[in-house]
């Protein structure tokens, strides 16, 4: 789990470190201009982590 | 013959019929309205005129020589710029695939030239449909034609798709939906838009956004139209393995008119109560409509809601960039700076993230079908406003002020979760004149009981009939 998950604040290094993994060698610059909604995206995703979910994930859904 | 660019798909195959006007009346027609209008409005980033005008020799010549003839037989529409169409550009909206010539139509494109469409051209959107306001930097931002003084927004993403049928510049259009990207431009441009089922219709040949959540479906004046569409678009397609193989009906049968005893729940939480003053009160007027046709009315609430919108972040986000990682690495700076940006906030989605957000879906699922269990129809506001103006970032809700952005898909996106389908038709104006949209949302692969209640409605009211005046 990336430090930002836990944390409401999300630095530099970690946003390197998470662009990296994901194969992408963004600048600092591209970097600090996404986090404010980095932030706020992982904000939101943590709102899944607090809904019960007892249900298999959908995979290939509904279809007749 | 006069207003012939108002005159409805349904009425322009029924005249094209009968010979009281050519196809070929019809489609000069419709050209010269895109000529007049259409460098304010920006809604087309092809106009297919020379191709258009040919097709529509060759079907008068078949009118003429007693061949059969498609339903929608000499009629013309016009295609949000992510189908394929054989020897035409494709562009997504984008810089990036500016000079794309597929070499085949998309199935449903082919289905329609099958069914005697006309095909005027290709319509302006949001950059590879990721976006719900409108803007594209590349081949401008569409304007709304309800306002002629003040830019505001269409939605979108498919933004020209809504404003060329309100304008007049198309009478039915095709468009796709992942957050609500049909029934958002259709709700803030007065007009009737169908996402169907997930699995109803192909997809084959469109370009994605987010594969399991993409629809496809029909932008039009009418319900009526969008049964006549859908009648020739929807079925199986090998080329889109979610088709469903379930027959398709003649979805102009089930509009008799009728509602009596039509159960329909009024989504009040989430919806009602999110909604604008003027949103809400329509709504609420719109449902005392259909009760007084017949309709049983009662309320019902959704318990999932508030986890849709991190839900839809997760996939759609997740799949968006698996689309895109690679022109992302190498092309990034062709990309409109704003989807740029969406794609790489989505790197930071973890895979736990997307497999919690399919597990939430299921729920979403379950609390739709459960709603629906004894229940015809669901009923909620489109878009929790009418449309923005182009320098709006925040609005005031019902619950609160939001930015634009999620606020405009809040009401659309737990349908794309869910797959039911549901049709945006105008239900209102407010009194500043700009329209105001409600969602019909039925059971799944029961697209006839949505689009009977869509036009008892229009039958009821005469808001899908208003037209804007244009500069």
């Amino acid at each position: 789990m990336l430090p930002a998950m836990t944390s409401p604040v999300i630095d530099l290094d970690t946003l390197r470190a998470g662009a990296r993994l994901a194969g992408f060698g963004w600048s600092d610059a591209e970097l600090e201009a996404i986090r404010p909604q980095v932030e706020a995206a992982l904000r939101l995703l943590r709102a899944l982590e607090a809904t019960p979910v007892d249900a298999e994930p959908t995979t290939h859904y509904r279809t007749v | 013959m006069p207003d012939l660019f108002w005159a409805s798909m349904t009425e322009l195959a029924g005249l094209i019929a009968t010979k009281a006007v050519s196809p070929v009346e019809v489609t000069r027609v419709h050209l010269e309205r895109i000529a007049a209008h259409d460098p304010g409005l920006k809604s087309y980033i092809t106009i297919c005129a020379d191709g258009a005008l040919a097709a529509a020799r060759e079907a008068e010549s078949a009118l003429m020589g007693g061949r059969p003839l498609g339903p929608l037989h000499g009629v013309p529409y016009a295609l949000k710029d992510l189908y394929d169409t054989a020897g035409i550009r494709t562009t997504g909206g984008s810089k990036i695939l500016a000079d794309r010539v597929p070499a085949a139509d998309a199935t449903v494109v082919r289905r329609l030239a099958e069914a005697g469409a006309i095909l005027l051209g290709k319509l302006n959107m949001v950059e590879f449909a990721y976006g719900p306001e409108g803007f594209n930097p590349h081949y401008g931002d569409v304007r709304n034609p309800w306002d002629r003084t003040t830019h505001r927004l269409t939605g979108g993403s498919s933004s020209g798709s809504g404003a060329a049928v309100a304008a007049g510049l198309a009478p039915g259009t095709l468009g796709s939906d992942t957050g609500g990207s049909i029934r958002i431009p259709a709700s803030l441009c007065g007009i009737t838009g169908l996402k169907p089922t997930y699995g109803r219709v192909s997809r084959g040949g469109v370009l994605p956004l987010a594969w399991s959540m993409d629809h496809v479906g029909p932008m039009t004046r009418t319900a009526a139209d969008c049964a006549l569409m859908l009648t020739a678009m929807a079925g199986y397609d090998p080329a889109d393995s979610s088709t469903s193989v379930l027959p398709v009906p003649d979805y102009r049968v089930a509009l008799t008119g009728d509602i009596k005893g039509l159960r329909v729940g009024l989504l009040r939480a989430f919806f009602l109560d999110g909604a604008t003053p003027e949103v809400r009160a329509a709504v609420e007027q719109a449902a005392r409509t259909l009760a007084a046709g017949g309709a049983v009315v009662d309320e019902v609430n959704l318990a999932q809601m508030a986890s849709t919108a991190p839900a839809a972040l997760a996939i759609v986000g997740s799949e968006a960039l698996a689309y895109h990682a690679t022109n992302l690495r190498t092309r990034a700076a062709d990309y409109d700076p704003e989807v740029a940006r969406r794609l790489k906030v989505a790197a930071f989605i973890g895979g736990q993230h997307y497999v919690r957000a399919q597990q939430v879906r299921a729920l979403v699922r379950a609390d739709v079908d459960a709603a629906l269990a004894h229940r015809d129809v669901l009923l909620a506001p489109s878009t929790p406003m009418t449309a923005p103006a182009l320098q709006e970032r925040q609005v005031t809700l019902g619950d609160g002020p939001s930015p634009v952005r999620p606020a405009l898909i809040r009401f659309t996106q737990p349908f794309n979760l869910s797959g039911h389908p549901a049709c945006s038709v105008p239900c209102g104006f407010t009194s500043g004149g700009l329209p105001v949209g409600m969602q019909i949302v039925g059971r799944p692969f029961d697209e006839a009981t949505v689009l009977r209640a869509a036009d008892a409605f229009q039958r009821l009211t005469d808001f899908h009939a208003r037209r804007p005046v244009l500069g």
